[in-house]
């Protein structure tokens, strides 16, 4: 518990903190698509250099960026074996009828470092913005739907209490799990059913006590005189400003040196 | 400021043959601008919904409310009452909307539409005034339970209101929280002159009020300066309540006979108005002392040899909570562990019972060495309850949930009604309530239905976290009175975590202090208290008649300077004081 890296905020003063989260929002698009794009080697140096170097100038700590790798683990690895063995090619290595090839190996490696891309790349996005900030570039950007009926400041709000609140509900399940066991429920036994069975004793405290939280911080809101996306101000105004300017600029030439070759050496 | 006239408020029932519930029960009252006014009352006596008609999150049913001439159940001005009189509530997670401080103390202003410059201003003088400035960027859930009642309070601040309302805001929090948030809601009425409502039921938050205010069923049975209120201990007792206990101290020699002048508020006040009555001359007594009281030496059934735990090892959180503890836990002692938050102790009773596996070290519970295979042993014989156990209820009726754990040990079903009767008694409720649903109970009630389901396992030991946090004196009276019970009749072990100082000396044969992680001692209560320094720099009190005592003592004054509970004292002044009768054995006679 604790270690999850959802909306976990680092504090910081780098550029890439200071930007509008909408520019942060676009470019974490623009930068996963490339990611899935590349397929030479030399893309693959260029593109992580780029990652890298964006991750030196936010500061966040390379382990933090790497956390959210974590669960995906177990696909990572059953996706590399399954190219190391299923890709035709010229073989290395035989072990009875399968082979693994040279191909294998290789697009298993490129596949290991995309997704490592992938996830440093969406973290570098999730790291350096606060939940608050995101959901407000997310409501800015979602502001033209709302003449379509779409509840945009709603929505927003409610993804940035969720976000607040996963902390709180984490610890809160561990608490009333250990709980349980010590008037003795019992987790880890028994078939399927009866496992999911003994995580009521759990859910049942968990949304009671959810619901109670929903329905004191909603008087804690009115009492400070919430009442919708009506006459509020924000404290942070989200502006495209020069610094956004820039970094877009920097991104289109990186953007035109990862993939221009692809057009100049044909 | 705030008119109440002629104000009744009920709560309309949720099914249509129950009546509603009145909650308050005609207020008529003035609440001046500058004000200090605490109200107090037992859990269920209107504080709350007095609270809420305040600022138009309720309205009342009858009569009318206003807060600076605005009516409250006009509509339009709603926004203007609330702008006003901000309030400040009981669970300090549940009122932080924003995932940073800074923008949590920004929401308000910001739903104010205030200009952005504005609000910038407004919330870095709210965090440098309640000293959360270096806490900007960080999320809520960093902070401790003080630090986020402080940035509730700035939030409110940075909308700059006449009027701040605490409805049991310092209930949650554990001693040195609550002292933060006291001092800091004293500055803000004596330096910004902010009329301040404080809902409290720890009396000693009272004192320092302007008035104080006594709620029972809906309506103000006492209002008073708080040396007028607390002069009526009878009067509050019959409410639920008690008073401080040096208050209480002195009641309780005055009507032996000492002539003592008026109500006594605090130690300083006592220590002046005992030493009047104190005769100087006479020879200082030894200590009592408990080794002589303790009989044989009592069989171990917790041995701690080395325990050392530490959490996420090997990432950037890794965090050592318990460091080398060795200690044994006697049969059928009632044992008190006390240390600051963050200290161990948690830490260490989850190890007892196999919630978590030591680093290093061996846990021997009863002869059972703590490890997989025992698992389910050891929670028969360990039953642990946690902070708040009513919140882990989950079954339709009290029943079901009492024999959840009997039912999953494999008990016969006569055996098993056999032990919720013998649990019911111990905890003297009644068998009505089996049939009903526990979430329709009463605070007090849903907390001893949920140590039931622990005691229905009948364990050998039993610890308890904090056993009666967020209860009113009256329902932790009853806490303890049961517990005390167990311990006499069934011979259990019990441990228990505490933060109240009063309690632990009263109720507890031996005391472990915890700090950082480390054993910092292991005693009787005489022997831990009597290290007031010590235990002061590791942010701990000692039982405020301790403390008076120890005063009396290096004046020169011939008490004992290690008294623990008012009766004690009581005994103490009267083997003391001229003319008052018998003398105890001391040691040094």
């Amino acid at each position: 518990m604790g270690n999850i890296t959802l909306g976990q905020y680092i504090p910081g003063e780098s550029v890439l903190h200071r930007l509008d989260p909408r520019s942060k929002i676009i470019w974490t698009v623009l930068l996963m698509v490339a990611v899935f794009m590349i397929n030479t080697w030399q893309e693959y140096v260029i593109m992580g250099a780029f990652i890298a170097i964006l991750l030196i100038i936010s500061g966040i700590p390379v382990k933090q960026s790497l956390k959210g790798l974590k669960p995906l683990v177990l696909i990572l690895a059953i996706t590399a074996i399954l190219n190391i063995f299923f890709v035709k090619g010229t073989p290395l290595v035989k072990i009875g009828p399968v082979a693994i090839t040279y191909e294998g190996l290789i697009s298993a490696v490129m596949l290991f470092f995309r997704l490592v891309m992938l996830v440093v790349a969406a973290s570098l996005m999730t790291l350096t913005t606060t939940p608050m900030a995101m959901t407000d570039g997310i409501e800015r950007m979602m502001k033209p739907l709302e003449r379509i009926g779409v509840p945009a400041h709603e929505i927003a709000m409610m993804m940035s209490i969720a976000l607040r609140f996963i902390p709180t509900l984490m610890e809160e399940t561990d608490r009333i799990m250990k709980a349980q066991a010590s008037r003795g429920a019992d987790f880890d036994t028994g078939n399927l059913l009866k496992r999911v069975k003994s995580f009521i004793p759990v859910l049942v405290p968990l949304f009671v006590s959810a619901f109670k939280r929903a329905d004191e911080l909603a008087e804690a809101m009115e009492a400070r005189c919430y009442r919708g996306s009506k006459g509020r101000t924000r404290l942070k105004q989200i502006r495209f400003t020069m610094l956004d300017l820039k970094a877009s600029l920097a991104g289109i030439l990186f953007l035109i040196l990862l993939f221009g070759p692809r057009f100049w050496l044909w | 400021m705030i008119e109440f006239k002629d104000v009744y408020f009920e709560y309309r029932s949720q099914s249509a043959d129950q009546p509603a519930t009145r909650a308050i029960n005609g207020i008529d009252e003035i609440i001046r601008e500058g004000e200090f006014v605490a109200v107090l009352g037992r859990n269920g006596s209107g504080k709350s919904t007095m609270a809420r008609l305040m600022n138009a999150l309720l309205l009342p049913t009858r009569g009318t409310v206003w807060v600076e001439g605005m009516d409250t159940s006009k509509g339009e001005m709603v926004w203007e009452i609330r702008k006003t009189l901000g309030m400040v509530f009981q669970n300090p997670d549940n009122q932080i909307v924003a995932t940073t401080v800074e923008e949590d103390l920004a929401f308000g202003p910001e739903n104010l539409g205030v200009d952005p410059a504005e609000i910038r201003k407004r919330i870095i003088d709210a965090a440098r005034y309640v000293g959360m400035e270096e806490h900007m960027r960080h999320s809520p859930h960093m902070l401790s339970g003080g630090q986020k009642q402080r940035v509730a309070i700035a939030s409110i601040l940075a909308m700059e209101p006449k009027c701040i309302v605490l409805d049991e805001s310092t209930s949650m929090l554990d001693p040195k929280g609550r002292k933060e948030v006291l001092n800091l809601v004293r500055t803000l009425n004596r330096d910004r002159k902010i009329t301040i409502i404080l809902i409290t039921h720890h009396m000693e938050e009272a004192v320092d009020a302007d008035r104080v205010m006594v709620m029972d069923n809906g309506r103000i049975v006492m209002d008073g300066t708080p040396r007028e209120i607390f002069a009526r201990v009878d009067e509050l007792k019959k409410v639920g309540l008690n008073v401080p206990s040096v208050t209480q101290l002195m009641h309780e020699l005055k009507s032996k006979g000492f002539a003592l002048e008026g109500p006594v508020l605090t130690v300083e006040e006592a220590e002046e108005s005992l030493k009047a009555v104190l005769d100087k001359r006479r020879k200082t007594r030894g200590a009592p002392d408990d080794t002589a009281g303790a009989g044989a030496p009592s069989e171990v059934i917790v041995r701690i040899r080395d325990l050392t735990h530490v959490y996420m090892p090997g990432t950037t959180f890794e965090k050592k909570a318990l460091d080398n503890v060795s200690m044994d836990i006697m049969k059928g002692e009632i044992l008190g562990i006390i240390g600051h938050t963050g200290s161990g102790k948690s830490t260490l009773v989850q190890h007892l019972n196999g919630l978590l596996k030591p680093t290093s070290g061996s846990v021997e519970v009863d002869g059972l060495e703590c490890g997989k295979k025992t698992l389910k042993e050891l929670r028969q014989k360990v039953g642990l309850i946690f902070q708040y156990p009513e919140h882990q209820l989950f079954e339709e009726t009290v029943y079901k949930d009492i024999i959840f754990g009997p039912t999953r040990i494999g008990l016969s079903v006569e055996e098993i009604q056999e032990r919720v009767k013998r649990v019911l008694k111990i905890l003297g409720l009644s068998e009505e309530l089996l049939e009903k649903s526990p979430f329709e109970l009463s605070g007090g009630q849903k907390r001893r239905v949920a140590i039931a389901g622990v005691l229905a396992m009948e364990p050998k030991i039993l610890v308890l976290d904090e056993p009666t946090a967020g209860l009113d004196p009256q329902g932790s009276e009853e806490v303890f009175s049961f517990l005390t019970r167990l311990n006499k009749a069934n011979g259990t072990t019990i441990l228990i975590i505490s933060h109240n100082m009063d309690q632990v000396a009263a109720y507890c044969d031996r005391v472990a202090v915890l700090n950082k992680g480390r054993l910092e001692m292991l005693d009787t209560p005489r022997r831990v208290f009597s290290h007031g320094e010590r235990l002061h720099e590791l942010g701990l009190g000692i039982p405020e008649i301790t403390r008076l005592f120890r005063n009396l003592a290096r004046a020169g004054y011939p008490v004992s300077d290690n008294v623990l509970t008012i009766p004690e004292a009581v005994r103490e002044m009267a083997g003391t004081a001229p003319g008052q009768g018998h003398d105890e054995g001391g040691m040094f006679q």
